[in-house]
């Protein structure tokens, strides 16, 4: 609540709300509060509260390439069902519908229209041991870049696939 | 597989698919699952992935990526730099939704600037050009529902919306990336 109330004094603040839309969302919060702080959470003002990344599609020549690399390597588990000779749905992390990502390697042109594009995903390791995952990558001949606790490899289509540990790779710092 | 099987099961009792339908997927699933297993097998569990840690993003104008994100998903923005900043998707020390561990924090986006012709600084090496691209992402959000989240992103002035089959919402951001939004009913199984 504290931090929905901050974002609603700075879209004041810098002029994007007016005082009476400030005053009835606080009002309205303070409605929403009485039936719970979560409820009030879950439901902001405007925009949406995400809470998780639901998937990431990743479009290559030969997803049977990209589907064995990711299972084998981080041990993504390919989804009962989901892979129909296209495409193929990689899980990992919770469990699905309580927080579970999957990673959807498919196969399809790799152009893209967007002035932006994702130069590169990190995956958090947990309980990381720097002895263990640098033995882990000698066994597989990966040549590795980054700092002890963040490496970078490349995947079979030379995308850069960062894993870190938790320390290195913190989005406060 | 039993999350799998519950799902096709309760599929099969709202009549959203057939006899026929719940046999063939539950048939295809069982069959598929040994290969699965077997490639998850394979790999060390020193680098078992637990949570996507963060995305980062390359775009012509990094503030203004992070403006629209911040907008939309209400994300905050920290450790700001010359030309990038970080969204993460939650609170410093809270937990990611479903996860026990102290050391799986939640994800976070990145939204930077950057000559991507430039040697990398972990490295010096210039950048291979990949033969991959990740072309959407997925985001879930708490209480889905596609009306109020078509009428949010309508209101904010973004005119691609679109639904797909699976309940979700599609839309682009302000560099015409694909941006998905769904439930957490969205999961690897969803059709």
């Amino acid at each position: 609540m504290e931090r929905f109330i901050s974002d609603l004094v700075k879209e004041f603040e810098s002029g994007k709300i007016d005082r009476r839309k400030f005053c009835e969302t606080v009002a309205l919060a303070a409605v929403v509060y009485a039936a719970g702080e979560s409820a009030a959470n879950a439901a902001p003002a405007e925009g949406f509260e995400v809470i998780a990344i639901n998937h990431l599609s990743y479009r290559c020549p030969d997803y049977r390439v990209a589907r064995d690399f990711y299972a084998s390597v981080f041990g993504m588990e390919v989804a009962p069902g989901t892979d129909n000779g296209e495409q193929a749905r990689l899980m990992f992390g919770p469990e699905p519908g309580s927080g579970g990502t999957y990673l959807v390697t498919r196969n399809g042109d790799t152009a893209s229209t967007s002035r932006a594009f994702v130069d590169h995903v990190c995956y958090t390791i947990p309980n990381w041991n720097e002895e263990n995952v640098n033995a882990a990558l000698a066994a597989r001949g990966f040549e590795t870049t980054g700092r002890p606790g963040s490496l970078h490899i490349n995947d079979p289509f030379d995308a850069d696939v960062q894993f870190a540990n938790s320390v290195e790779e913190n989005g406060f710092r | 597989m039993e999350s799998f099987v519950a799902t096709k099961l309760n599929e099969f009792e709202k009549g959203k698919i057939s006899r026929r339908g719940l046999i063939e997927s539950l048939t295809v699933a069982a069959t598929t699952l040994y290969a699965g297993a077997a490639n998850s097998a394979a790999a060390d569990p020193a680098l078992k992935v637990a949570l996507v840690n963060h995305i980062s993003f390359n775009c012509p104008d990094y503030q203004q990526t992070a403006d629209w994100y911040s907008r939309i998903f209400n994300l905050a923005q920290t450790a700001p730099g010359d030309r990038d900043v970080n969204l993460p998707l939650g609170g410093e020390g809270e937990k990611p939704l479903g996860v026990t561990a102290d050391d799986v924090p939640h994800p976070f986006l990145i939204m930077r600037t950057r000559d991507q012709n430039a040697p990398a600084a972990n490295s010096g090496e210039v950048r291979r050009q990949p033969r991959a691209v990740i072309d959407h992402i997925g985001y879930t959000i708490a209480d889905f529902d596609s009306a109020r989240v078509r009428a949010e992103l309508e209101r904010q002035g973004i005119t691609d919306v679109r639904e797909d089959n699976e309940g979700s919402i599609h839309c682009t951001d302000v560099n015409d990336f694909r941006v998905q939004i769904s439930g957490i009913n969205m999961t690897a199984f969803a059709r």
